[in-house]
């Protein structure tokens, strides 16, 4: 083989074609388990398929379909309903919570250990341990008893109250998650900043919102997007704590469950592909926007 | 000032955990008991654990996860080391593209891949077994990323000293640079072991048979009361042995683990 540039010497031409053979098995995985499907699903977007038969072509049928299909429609807004529950106050909670425990106090280590204890369970188990919580007479209900008057409150059967529900849940194992993210960008400020904005006179509201939070506009974005992406995916949540796997009558039934519904349940594995394109054209347009809003800065202040 | 907020958010947040561990040592009736019992006063031991043990092969459960999440973990991260290492230390003919790709696979949510990836697995005749289990989600290249930040701050003399040396280049990977990636690795190892031990969605989609279940997916029998009569307080052990493992690595290595889970962005 004839080295590329004349002035390097052979040997370490041969030496940079291991930089080639470290990456190639990533590559090669990538490749298969996610190139392949990516193509694949795109294919399978356009055809009737149930797995059993080979699919069969029908163009843009399926994505015509789903414009009358009520279900779709219906999770389109579930899922956008969620989106909206559980990124915006998950934001401003989670950042509070960081700023909370940034401060200097005693115990503040083992407080803030218990606070985080929220993201460790799996959602399995989220879902099982607020099943318990939340039945309608139970501990729950009893709390707010003095609020609300009432013996028996249907959580998760009511079709008003249960996304909700389901939002509060989630965003009590979401909540601890980003604030560790906005306390990982707090604890990155250098400490002069601050001091230099004390002497200037500024009180510890102002400098806040007008050193800290400023400098921490790629965490904001990152905040933001990245609890955006998830959401747009939920799962696991609605299949295991709502009533009949996204009830009732479908109010928590998402996107994600969905693609779930028809490609394993009733095995319209094209339809559910479809649904799947739908996805992720409208997560594409929250990683450009996350993508626009971080150009030119780093995911740090250095 | 500071430590009454702290306090309260703690509380607010830590009690459905600490609910979960002592419901999981009362009796069924007692969960429900008003007023609120905060400790067991019908203490019914390690009772409700063995009766989850009875009702699902449980320990199997526990093993597949178990399984699934070390494979999982030493791949990822040896993998990952690698390709780091590839991609901060060499120049080659193509490896802006592949970057670009392996980049590119971090934009695409798996909840968008199940359908087709369940058909590919399906064909490859991996439905329902260890391997389709596995092998799908062996790679990330998120940790791809991670440990070529790590590697490029690895010094070249270093690197030179040990060529100088006669060392292979994979030797030199094995023997130097994975040590010095030791403490990214991890972090990488930690959070890969969450992921995998949490996971629900592709164990869900891609086994059938008990005897290869995971423990998330294997736990929903307790949390689906249709399937009987609730048994809550088998549910909480069942929950609460689930999430031992991962509350152990929380407080054993809680550096690695907040490091990790920072720089990924990803709850499992």
């Amino acid at each position: 083989m004839i080295t590329r540039k004349t002035s390097t010497p052979s040997f370490i031409a041969r030496r940079q074609r291991w930089g080639f053979y470290f990456v190639l098995p990533t590559v090669i995985f990538f490749a298969i388990f996610f190139l392949y499907p990516i193509l694949s699903g795109l294919y399978y977007s356009m055809t009737e398929f149930t797995l059993l038969k080979p699919p069969v072509f029908v163009g843009f049928g399926n994505f015509e379909a789903l414009l009358k299909d009520r279900l779709f429609l219906k999770s389109i807004s579930v899922t956008l309903g969620y989106v909206a529950g559980s990124t915006f106050p998950v934001w401003v909670i989670s950042l509070f919570a960081a700023v909370v425990f940034s401060q200097k106090f005693p115990g503040r280590e083992i407080l803030k250990a218990l606070f985080f204890a929220p993201v460790l369970p799996s959602l399995v188990v989220v879902a099982a341990v607020w099943l318990v919580l939340l039945n309608p007479s139970g501990l729950i209900t009893t709390v707010v008893r003095p609020f609300t008057g009432l013996a028996e409150i249907n959580w998760l059967n009511d079709p008003k109250l249960s996304p909700i529900t389901v939002i509060l849940v989630h965003n009590w194992t979401a909540i601890p998650f980003y604030m560790l993210i906005w306390l990982a960008g707090l604890t990155g400020i250098p400490e002069d900043l601050r001091d230099a904005a004390r002497v200037d006179g500024a009180n510890f509201l102002q400098t806040l919102f007008r050193v800290e939070l400023p400098l921490l506009r790629p965490t904001a974005v990152f905040v933001a997007s990245i609890s955006m992406i998830n959401a747009f995916q939920a799962f696991t949540l609605q299949y295991t704590i709502t009533p009949g796997k996204g009830g009732p009558v479908d109010v928590n039934t998402t996107m994600g469950l969905l693609i779930w519904k028809y490609g394993f349940q009733y095995f319209r594995m094209g339809d559910a592909a479809a649904i799947s394109v739908v996805l992720f054209a409208m997560i594409l347009v929250v990683t450009a926007f996350q993508l626009t809003f971080t150009r030119g800065d780093k995911y740090s202040i250095q | 000032m500071w430590f009454s907020i702290a306090l309260v958010l703690a509380v607010t947040f830590f009690f459905p955990i600490f609910f979960m561990v002592t419901s999981s040592f009362k009796g069924e009736n007692e969960i429900f008991a008003i007023p609120f019992r905060w400790f067991p006063q019908d203490f019914q031991g390690f009772a409700q654990y063995a009766k989850a043990f009875d009702r699902v092969p449980l320990g199997q459960f526990f093993f597949n996860s178990a399984f699934m999440a070390i494979v999982d973990v030493v791949v990822t991260v040896i993998f990952s080391a690698m390709a780091g290492y590839g991609f901060a230390k060499f120049k080659f003919r193509g490896q802006r593209i592949m970057f670009f790709f392996v980049l590119a696979t971090i934009t695409v949510p798996f909840q968008i891949l199940i359908i087709p990836l369940y058909v590919q697995v399906f064909k490859l005749g991996w439905a329902d077994s260890y391997a389709g289990l596995i092998i799908p989600g062996i790679m990330n290249a998120f940790g791809v990323f991670m440990m070529r930040q790590f590697a490029y701050s690895i010094p070249d003399e270093l690197l030179d000293a040990a060529r100088i040396d006669g060392a292979g280049e994979f030797r030199i990977f094995w023997r130097i640079v994975l040590p010095l990636l030791a403490p990214a690795s991890a972090s990488l190892a930690v959070i890969i072991f969450l992921f995998s031990w949490n996971n629900f969605l592709w164990p869900l989609i891609v086994i059938r048979s008990q005897q290869l279940q995971t423990v998330p997916v294997g736990m929903t029998t307790f949390t689906e009361p249709y399937n009987g009569p609730p048994q809550w307080a088998v549910s909480m052990a069942v929950s609460t042995l689930a999430t031992l493992p991962i509350a152990l690595l929380f407080i054993f290595f809680q550096r690695y683990f907040i490091q990790g889970l920072a720089m990924s962005g990803i709850k499992g």
